[in-house]
């Protein structure tokens, strides 16, 4: 059975990242592209698991592309 | 007195050139044995052990000579170095094509998970050099020449992949996992310098 806290993509090579505490995609974005106004980017990647790119959860497996 | 040790020496003579005439047939054959064994093994001798056959076929020149010169005694003494050597030879050429044969299965098994790897990581590195080049500035740690660096190596990394695939579809997987590891190694180097290494 799946986690669905886990995107179901395997590339090994996209990297990942686990959601903390006061996290927020735009937060993720500064920190992976250096640019918060791109975390539709992580939205987009992570579809399968997050329907709202403002509800995210602590320890939800975010893909970053 | 003098006549007979002239018919002695008429005699003894007679005896050497039959003793001769008796040694050539017997090197004769023994020479064309061994250039029959030889040649049975020149093919793989030639890919896997060339080095050794170069050594036979001058050992083989040497008694051919000897032959030429009509020392079939040399010849027969020699003759069975001569296929000691290509014995060894065949044994040799054996081993390293056996050797060989059984690189290129691993190769063809390894050629299996990277064909599929491989792309993987092309893909995520393509995709992060897409994201990063809409960025309006870099992540810390990522600088625009090592942008700009991966930009180009994402390019020489498609191009030599594309040469791994022609070498794998031609059936060669040793030059096939030869270049998609060097298609790893520097997409791993690029995936570090973008800060893709990290969690």
């Amino acid at each position: 059975m799946a986690d669905d806290k886990t995107p179901a993509d395997s590339n090994p090579y996209t990297q990942t990242y686990v959601v903390q505490s006061g996290d927020s995609l735009s937060k993720i974005a500064q920190k992976y592209y250096g640019d918060a106004s791109l975390y539709d980017k992580i939205f987009q990647a992570n579809r399968d698991v997050l329907k709202d790119p403002n509800k995210i959860q602590v320890g939800q497996k975010l893909r970053i592309p | 007195m003098k006549k007979q040790f002239v018919w002695l020496v008429a005699a003894l003579m007679a005896v050497l050139l039959v003793g001769c005439a008796n040694d050539k047939a017997p090197a004769e054959q023994a020479i064309a044995g061994a250039e029959q064994a030889l040649a049975a093994t020149r093919d793989a001798a030639q890919k896997y052990a060339p080095d050794a056959l170069q050594a036979v076929d001058s050992q083989l020149a040497q008694v051919k000579d000897m032959f030429a010169k009509g020392d079939y005694k040399s010849v027969m003494a020699n003759i069975p170095a001569l296929n000691t050597a290509i014995g060894s030879l065949k044994d040799t050429a054996s081993a390293k094509m056996a050797e060989a044969q059984q690189a290129m299965a691993k190769a063809k098994d390894d050629w299996g998970s990277v064909s599929t790897d491989v792309p993987k990581m092309v893909a995520a590195i393509q995709s992060r050099v897409d994201v990063l080049s809409k960025s309006h500035s870099l992540p810390k740690g990522v600088t625009k020449d090592a942008l700009a660096s991966a930009k180009s190596g994402l390019d020489s990394m498609k191009s030599a992949w594309s040469d791994a695939m022609s070498a794998a579809s031609g059936g060669d997987y040793s030059t096939a996992m030869s270049k998609a590891q060097a298609v790893k190694d520097q997409g791993s180097q690029i995936m570090q310098s973008l800060g893709m290494s990290s969690g």
